[in-house]
């Protein structure tokens, strides 16, 4: 060989599908869409940007390290995507272009379905949010706050500290005690839902 | 034209090349080669081999002796691309006394077995691209190079650092230089800088030398407030258009006493030298060492351009050098060569809206905080808040703004890490403060530079991993009241966090000159797709463009630091040192002709022209194309609606045969596809 050889390197293959990833492959896979969930550097903008950061038990950047590594419980108990509120500060801002919200969605179906979470609060306040739009097609704050805070025993101790500022909120922002009208088209809505449930189950 | 009648006219060798395992892994050689031997002896294949590497010098031996001893008139050679090694066999058949357009290079590798996984039908692709390659050989014509003399001036566009090094280097070798600038002095961002990493030389001590090494050379022809509006011709013969703009000063007379800019009574904010956190006049040098060391007058914002009254400077000027009357001056140079050093521009930081530049006053960029810790900068030399007199107690340096991103530019920006840590240290060094550093990874690659990352360490800065989510003024605690408060996840701790600081640092990233796609348009040459021109190849040829003649250098090709873009400086001028010297140049044979006969001077072709090398014979109402200009690079052949054009090495006759050999149609006579078909 003299130096006229010269040997480049073949294009890589694209992603490795090893079996350590089996559990990062499988909430990528029922992310709608392409999340970019693999390309994660590891950076920390999507946990910087979190409002509910500090109430998180791991950030989502954590939670995706741990995807990586194939810790399924711990991230199926985890109370991180419970905490997010749907702001997309992350999604914005990440510079890979993964749309953490979405995952978001994603790992907590998949921790209802697996039952491995014990503390039930936050998916039972999901649950009491969704019956109402299936029931008024629209939120009911004081209904949520109240049913979600009296079923918790937990949650209830803190109701009298909770008075101040409910009753500012009926008296001073206007919201109303009542529950809410129903919006038009109801049956609509009701089979929207039906089919997006159909959906969801195929 | 049919196999049977070349049959015994040409004598073609096959070598299929194993390239270790990067074509034998998936493509089973030896029966590629057996197969050529054994079906393609109608076609003229008389002798078919199989070598690990063909282009080594024992493969390269063993296709000269058969041509020697097997009389062969054509040689094709399954191997890779004709990028890497056309080259080189076409020399191992110029070696043998075979004319070296007569060998024909097909690419089994990056064609085949670089895209395929599966062995056989790999195999049979391989068959098909050699029966392609053998097809098309016969009909190759013997051709000579084209030679053009080589004109020994050189053109240098962008008088930064890597334009002042290829300058000195060419014209120290006793050749002349056109340097072009389009500002009114040579130095171009390291002259801006106050520090240089890892070393902390004072950038300008380096800087300043050589600036005035090219204003003295006697081979150096500069151009300041210039820019280049036209390039004419082809390598070895350019005639470059260049618009001199008006200084409104005579350099003739001009002493550089700077009486002019004292007198003028017109501040201006400078957002180019001082990044706008400083003032010239109206009539200014950037800096005091500028090169050369006329002034000129900034006509957009001078008094007497814009009311018609003032003419402070032409009453104190000592020696009547100023000149209200001058114009844009055109000038055309001839060159042999050019080089394109053209540089940067820096990330727009208000486009990340969460860092708040442009809205929170003390976030800063990187330029400005160069220029802030400049001895020689608006603050001379004292690192303040924005209220310039307060120093910060505590600072905050944000890596990666604009890098890295997706939302903004994907690549590393790759002197942002080092400049970060030198940052680090000047403000350590002036102020005392405490000084954060927020990465996302450290980059400390090259020579000294992560002993510089230890040392700044040692210095007691503090590291933070994590990319900076926003930077707010919107305090949650006293302690927060009256600060800039940097969010970020701490991410080895894996917990958010708030730190309140005085002074944020942006490192906005390098990008594309503004202009740069239209400057590769004048030039030529291509560009990426973020905007950074493309080198010849990118690891074996990094200073060279695929335009011959125009090579590049610096940042204009990417992201680089000092000691990069003064070796690419160098390295381009060496490259072409090498070919002033031969006096003349060997240009490739492969061009465009056109069939006056059939041409129907509808023009087409003049436009779509990327070399503009086809003229339009008014009197004949014909196209003819300039041999020295073309590239060869088939564009009109394709557009000429009368097929009226021709390409040397690619003519109907030598595709369509390809394509037949391809389908392996040639080795089937009766189904052999009619010519013109």
């Amino acid at each position: 060989m003299n130096e006229n050889v010269i040997v480049s390197d073949p294009p890589s293959a694209g992603p490795l599908m090893h079996e350590d990833l089996e559990l990062l492959h499988e909430v990528a896979l029922l992310t709608p869409g392409d999340s970019h969930l693999e390309m994660c550097i590891q950076c920390g903008t999507c946990g910087g940007s979190c409002p509910s950061g500090s109430a998180m038990d791991h950030t989502p950047r954590a939670i995706f390290a741990m995807l990586r590594a194939g810790m399924r419980e711990e991230v199926m108990k985890s109370n991180t995507p419970w905490m997010c509120v749907s702001c997309y500060y992350c999604t914005v801002r990440c510079p890979q272009d993964i749309h953490i919200t979405d995952v978001m969605y994603t790992l907590k179906n998949m921790a209802l379905k697996s039952k491995m979470f014990q503390d039930t609060t936050a998916s039972d306040f999901s649950k009491t949010f969704i019956s109402y739009v299936e029931n008024y097609g629209r939120s009911f704050e004081i209904g949520l706050a109240g049913i979600h805070n009296v079923t918790h025993l937990r949650l209830a101790v803190r109701l009298p500290n909770m008075v101040p500022m409910a009753l500012g909120m009926l008296t001073k922002k206007g919201m109303s005690p009542l529950p809410p009208k129903r919006i038009k088209g109801m049956n609509d809505l009701k089979k929207i839902l039906k089919r997006a449930k159909e959906l969801e189950a195929a | 034209m049919s196999a049977q009648e070349n049959k015994p006219k040409e004598r073609v060798g096959v070598y299929v090349c194993h390239c270790g395992t990067n074509i034998a892994g998936v493509v089973n050689v030896g029966e590629v080669s057996k197969w050529a031997s054994d079906n393609m002896k109608d076609e003229g294949v008389v002798i078919s081999r199989d070598y690990k590497f063909m282009c080594s010098s024992l493969g390269q031996e063993l296709i000269q002796k058969d041509i020697k001893e097997q009389k062969l008139t054509r040689v094709v050679v399954g191997a890779c691309s004709p990028h890497l090694h056309e080259r080189t066999f076409r020399n191992a058949c110029k070696g043998a006394g075979l004319n070296p357009y007569l060998c024909e290079l097909v690419s089994i590798r990056e064609q085949d077995s670089w895209v395929h996984t599966d062995k056989i039908a790999a195999t049979e692709k391989a068959k098909a691209i050699i029966s392609g390659g053998v097809a098309r050989v016969i009909h190759h014509e013997a051709l000579e190079p084209l030679h053009v003399p080589i004109h020994p001036a050189t053109l240098i566009v962008g008088g930064g650092i890597a334009g002042i090094q290829a300058a000195l280097e060419i014209a120290d070798a006793g050749f002349p230089v056109y340097l072009v600038e389009r500002e009114p002095s040579i130095g171009g961002h390291m002259a801006q800088f106050d520090k240089t990493f890892p070393t902390l030389d004072c950038s300008a001590c380096i800087l300043t030398p050589k600036m005035v090494d090219v204003g003295n050379h006697k081979n150096i022809t500069m151009l300041t407030y210039s820019e280049v509006q036209k390039v004419d011709g082809y390598v070895g013969n350019f005639a470059v258009t260049i618009k001199k703009r008006a200084r409104y000063v005579k350099t003739e007379d001009c002493t550089g006493c700077g009486i002019c800019w004292e007198k003028c009574p017109k501040k201006v904010i400078d957002d180019k030298f001082e990044a706008g956190i400083g003032y010239r006049k109206a009539v200014y040098t950037p800096f005091p060492q500028a090169v050369p060391k006329y002034p000129v007058i900034d006509d957009i914002n001078c008094t007497y351009f814009v009311k018609g009254t003032c003419k402070a400077c032409e009453k104190f000027c000592p020696t009547n050098a100023i000149d209200f009357t001058q114009k844009d001056e055109i000038m055309t140079v001839e060159v042999g060569n050019i080089i394109l050093a053209t540089g940067w521009d820096l990330f727009d930081a208000r486009r990340v809206p969460n860092y708040g530049y442009g809205r929170l006053a003390n976030v800063f960029t990187n330029m400005e905080f160069e220029r802030m810790s400049n001895s020689a900068g608006p603050t001379g030399g004292n690192i303040v808040l924005r209220d310039g007199k307060t120093p910060p107690k505590s600072v905050g340096i944000v890596h990666c703004v604009g890098s890295r991103d997706k939302n903004y530019n994907n690549y590393c920006s790759a002197i942002c890490c080092m400049q970060s840590l030198k940052f680090a240290h000047l403000v350590h060094e002036k102020t005392g403060a405490t000084v954060y550093n927020f990465y996302i990874d450290i980059r400390t690659p090259a020579k000294g530079y992560d002993e510089f990352y230890q040392r700044i360490i040692e210095e007691g800065t503090l590291f933070v991993r994590g990319k900076v989510a926003e930077v707010t003024d919107a305090a949650r605690n006293p302690g927060e009241e009256g600060k800039l408060i940097i969010q970020v996840e701490d991410t080895l701790v894996g917990k958010q966090r708030r730190i309140p600081v005085d002074m944020v640092i942006l490192s906005a990233g390098l990008e594309p000159r503004s202009d740069s796609k239209a400057l590769a348009k004048t030039f030529g040459i291509s560009c990426s797709a973020d905007g950074w021109f493309i080198e010849r190849h990118p690891k074996l040829d990094p200073v060279a463009t695929m335009t011959e003649g125009v090579y590049i250098a610096g940042c204009v090709q990417g992201p680089k630091d000092i000691p990069a873009s003064v070796a690419q400086g160098a390295a381009a001028a060496a490259r072409i040192l090498g070919k002033i010297q031969q006096k003349e140049i060997a240009l490739e044979p492969v061009r465009a002709t056109i069939h006056e006969e059939q041409c129907s001077g509808c023009r087409i072709c003049n436009t779509m022209c990327p070399f503009n090398a086809i003229l339009f014979h008014e009197d004949k109402m014909v196209s003819e194309v300039n041999p020295a200009l073309c590239q060869g690079c088939g564009t009109c052949v394709a557009a000429c609606p009368a097929g009226a054009i021709t390409g040397t090495g690619f003519s109907n006759e030598q595709i369509l045969s390809q394509i037949d050999g391809l389908l392996l149609l040639t080795l089937d006579k009766k189904e052999t596809v009619p010519s013109g078909s």
